[in-house]
């Protein structure tokens, strides 16, 4: 039927089925991209923090073996006191160093958590979205009432997501301090 | 050498907390959850446990009440390493039979030294 043939009421119930359809199919493809790219996001997290931590092993076992060919000089005298003394504090700054090092490896572990729980929230949008669509682009009744009926139907359909989610993914990662974490012994 | 169970589904976590426990003189086994972990505690008596919380499949919570309902487990030293911090989960984490709460990240030296205060 072409739209100057419809009625107030019957173009007032395509437009907004239209509308409704629109924003469903625009959310959920956006949404989509959103939660492709958080996909890939922490993968990349992932493959960064192995070669870091794969480069942190190799460096630190480097090190290790550095500082065992210093030990064997320096029981054979070879090393002046001056230089000694300045190897040890160096081994003492490298230790900081690993020990910071170690620390910050574990951030991943928590963005990721939080990625999760992104991906997971993305889905109940969409939902949502999914929910907003009739599949119907202009409805079967032109009356108001039906128009009201239907989007009743929607929004009981909109009422039902949240239901479903309730509560939501509980969010289990709130570091604000950067530093190391809390300790408590019972 | 004591022997510590390192219970975490990720892998960099495990890596991190096996080289510091290591470098304190430790032994280590990994189990990515907390089902690998309990049954990795069955096959070999360990000094100390550490898991986390958030696991695929079981959790943390469940491995240390099914570890404390084994009786060579009672007294073994667990302690929970998560990114959990809340007053309630920690109420729970004690309940279950936890010894202590640790909130990631952890700084090497002072795992150790708590370690060392638990189990020598």
């Amino acid at each position: 039927m072409a739209a100057h043939d419809m009625s107030p009421s019957e173009r007032l119930s395509a437009q907004v089925m239209h509308l409704l359809s629109g924003v469903s199919e625009h959310g959920d493809q956006h949404l989509a991209e959103v939660e492709r790219d958080l996909v890939q996001m922490d993968v990349l997290l992932d493959e960064a923090i192995k070669k870091l931590c794969a480069s942190f092993m190799a460096i630190h076992h480097a090190v290790d073996r550095q500082q065992e060919a210093l030990d064997g000089l320096r029981a054979e005298g070879r090393l002046a006191p001056g230089h000694a003394a300045r190897f040890e504090a160096l081994r003492g700054e490298i230790d900081r160093n690993v020990a910071a090092a170690v620390t910050g490896l574990q951030f991943q572990d928590m963005t990721s958590q939080l990625i999760g729980r992104m991906v997971q929230h993305l889905a109940g949008l969409r939902d949502v979205f999914g929910a907003l669509d009739t599949n119907a682009p202009v409805l079967p009744e032109s009356s108001n009432e039906a128009l009201l009926a239907t989007l009743s139907q929607i929004s009981d359909r909109v009422g039902a997501c949240c239901t479903e989610r309730a509560g939501g993914v509980r969010s289990t990662v709130n570091q604000r301090h950067m530093n190391s974490g809390d300790i408590e012994l019972f | 050498m004591k022997t510590i169970l390192a219970v975490d589904d990720s892998g960099s976590l495990r890596q991190m907390l096996s080289f510091s426990l290591k470098a304190a003189g430790y032994g280590v086994i990994e189990a990515v959850d907390g089902q690998d972990g309990l049954d990795k505690a069955k096959q070999q008596q360990v000094d100390m446990v550490l898991t986390d919380q958030n696991m695929p499949g079981m959790d943390g919570l469940s491995l240390i009440k099914a570890l404390r309902a084994m009786k060579n487990y009672r007294n073994v030293p667990i302690l929970m390493l998560t990114t959990e911090s809340g007053d309630d989960m920690k109420a729970m984490g004690r309940a279950a039979g936890a010894n202590g709460w640790l909130v990631k990240p952890f700084d090497p030296a002072r795992l150790t030294e708590v370690v060392k205060k638990l189990i020598g």
